[in-house]
């Protein structure tokens, strides 16, 4: 005989009541009534035998080494989803699972770019061209080079690009880098280019930029840094951080608030970083090494009072030294 | 259920159409093989009938599916080799229990395909890392209601695959 279900209703309803409980660190009145709802109704007790069976299933923590279940779901998941985007929608519907859809596009973009580094990882390429092309974590970019122009377009992250004169074309191709804010065309130099969800960010090392806007056209010198939002551009009168220290691993930072500094630091590591509010207006300056960011936080107290807490392998929290 | 005469119709006239399919997404015979010959045993476990008009259309579908389980085991498994190597090696576990977590990893992964980022990482932050739903909420940056919500609806999306899924 088939046995019944118990209604979504009260699979929910149970659903809540094991959730409550957790949360409350088992309290014995919220028992007491959990006992009560259960007894109240057959369908109540099989639902919660359910739901309290598939939790304790689903339950990682009890698992010995499962310390990296975390990490381990999530990266396989979005490496199979990216797979499953490349591979299997040659045309076709997927049945099942449309989980790829619309959610990891960022990871989906990094995947199908011509150029791209993992989190933590730094990359460099030589282009055709001779053109030299460096990638800080997490970037991103396309290259679409012809007879005209070398176009190099900027995904997401952060790039050095060390510019060669195209020697092997009779035209000079014109080299440009393109991001969500701005155009610009690199001559015979050194520059940074580093994109987020508002602004762009230009720093040029050694030579001249371009940048193309609307109708005009701006030089950016050796030294100069110019930030391209919406509203504009503006040269950055006095950066917080050294543009190209990411590609000698280091972070140089001068007089730089802490909880940006842990933003940048948050860069480059898997998980998160944060800090209380009463510290994240302390100010840093320095030199520090990317290569282990873990080492990185923990020296911080040295000159820094505050207090560097693990609440999990991925989640680091500062807070001010008692 | 579908007769065996049936399947084993489809059996002579499709396998080798379908070895070949299975190689090319999966570029490699040995698994291309395995592959195959699960399609089959699965159409011999299906309950309903199927539709045999287009009986290629139908074989396929069922090894995207396997392709896809294939693939989540290699990716899980990659990625929990790399997980591991950054772990220091007093803390690296033995291969029995190594081997049970895979199976364990795997059957979850199954369990959350389909479920949004978000709702997927909530609840996955409360059964891995034992945060609690306060914590859950400023990791993400979401509020308080969000992750309960999430994790709730998690919770009912394993349920209903465990409990009253079809197969």
């Amino acid at each position: 005989m088939a046995t019944l279900n118990p209604g979504p209703r009260v699979v929910k309803q149970a659903i809540h009541w094991l959730l409550k409980l957790r949360e409350s660190g088992n309290s014995p009145l919220l028992q007491h009534q959990c006992e009560q709802w259960r007894a109240a109704h057959q369908d109540h007790e099989l639902a919660w035998q359910r739901v309290q069976s598939l939790h304790q299933e689903l339950n990682l923590r009890a698992v010995p080494g499962a310390n990296v279940a975390l990490q381990t779901l999530e990266s396989g998941t979005q490496r199979l989803q990216r797979r499953q985007a490349l591979k299997l929608l040659g045309g076709v519907v997927m049945l099942g699972s449309a989980a790829w859809l619309g959610k990891d596009v960022d990871a989906l973009s990094n995947w199908t770019s011509d150029y791209a580094s993992a989190t933590g990882e730094r990359r460099r390429f030589d282009l055709p061209d001779g053109s030299v092309l460096q990638l800080n974590t997490d970037s991103a970019a396309d290259l679409a080079f012809d007879a005209r122009q070398r176009l190099i377009r900027l995904k997401r992250g952060e790039m050095m690009l060390t510019c060669a004169n195209d020697a092997a074309s009779a035209v000079g191709r014109p080299l440009l880098v393109q991001t969500r804010h701005a155009l610009l065309e690199g001559f015979d130099g050194r520059f940074v280019v580093r994109q987020d969800e508002t602004c762009t960010q230009i720093s040029v090392s050694q030579g001249n930029v371009a940048f193309h806007a609307p109708g005009a056209l701006q030089w950016v010198t050796a030294g100069q840094s110019l930030r391209v939002d919406a509203q504009g551009a503006s040269l950055l009168q006095q950066p917080e951080m050294d543009a190209s220290a990411w590609t000698e691993g280091l972070v140089v930072t001068r007089d730089m608030r802490l909880r940006a500094f842990l933003a940048e630091v948050g860069r480059y590591r898997h998980g998160f970083v944060s800090c209380s509010d009463e510290i994240a207006d302390l100010r840093l300056s320095g030199v520090f090494r990317l290569e282990d960011t873990d080492q990185l936080l923990q020296l911080l107290p040295q000159t820094l009072p505050v207090n560097v807490s693990y609440r999990t392998r991925w989640w680091v929290r500062l807070e001010r030294q008692a | 259920m579908p007769s065996p005469e049936s399947v084993h119709s489809l059996y002579s006239h499709h396998h080798s159409w379908l070895n070949a399919w299975l190689r090319s997404k999966l570029g490699n015979a040995a698994d291309a093989a395995d592959l195959a010959q699960d399609t089959f045993v699965r159409l011999l476990q299906r309950r309903e009938q199927y539709e045999l008009n287009t009986p290629r259309a139908f074989l396929r579908t069922i090894a995207r599916g396997l392709v896809i389980d294939h693939w989540r085991r290699e990716e899980l498994h990659r990625a929990y080799l790399e997980a591991l190597a950054h772990l220091p090696e007093a803390e690296v576990p033995s291969v029995e229990t190594r081997e049970l977590l895979m199976e364990l990893l795997e059957r979850i992964a199954r369990m959350l395909d389909g479920l949004k980022p978000k709702v997927r990482r909530a609840f996955l932050l409360a059964q891995c890392e034992g945060l609690t739903h306060k914590d859950i909420a400023e990791q993400m940056g979401i509020s308080l209601r969000s992750v309960e919500r999430y994790v709730a609806d998690a919770l009912y999306h394993c349920y209903l695959l465990r409990y009253e899924s079809q197969e």
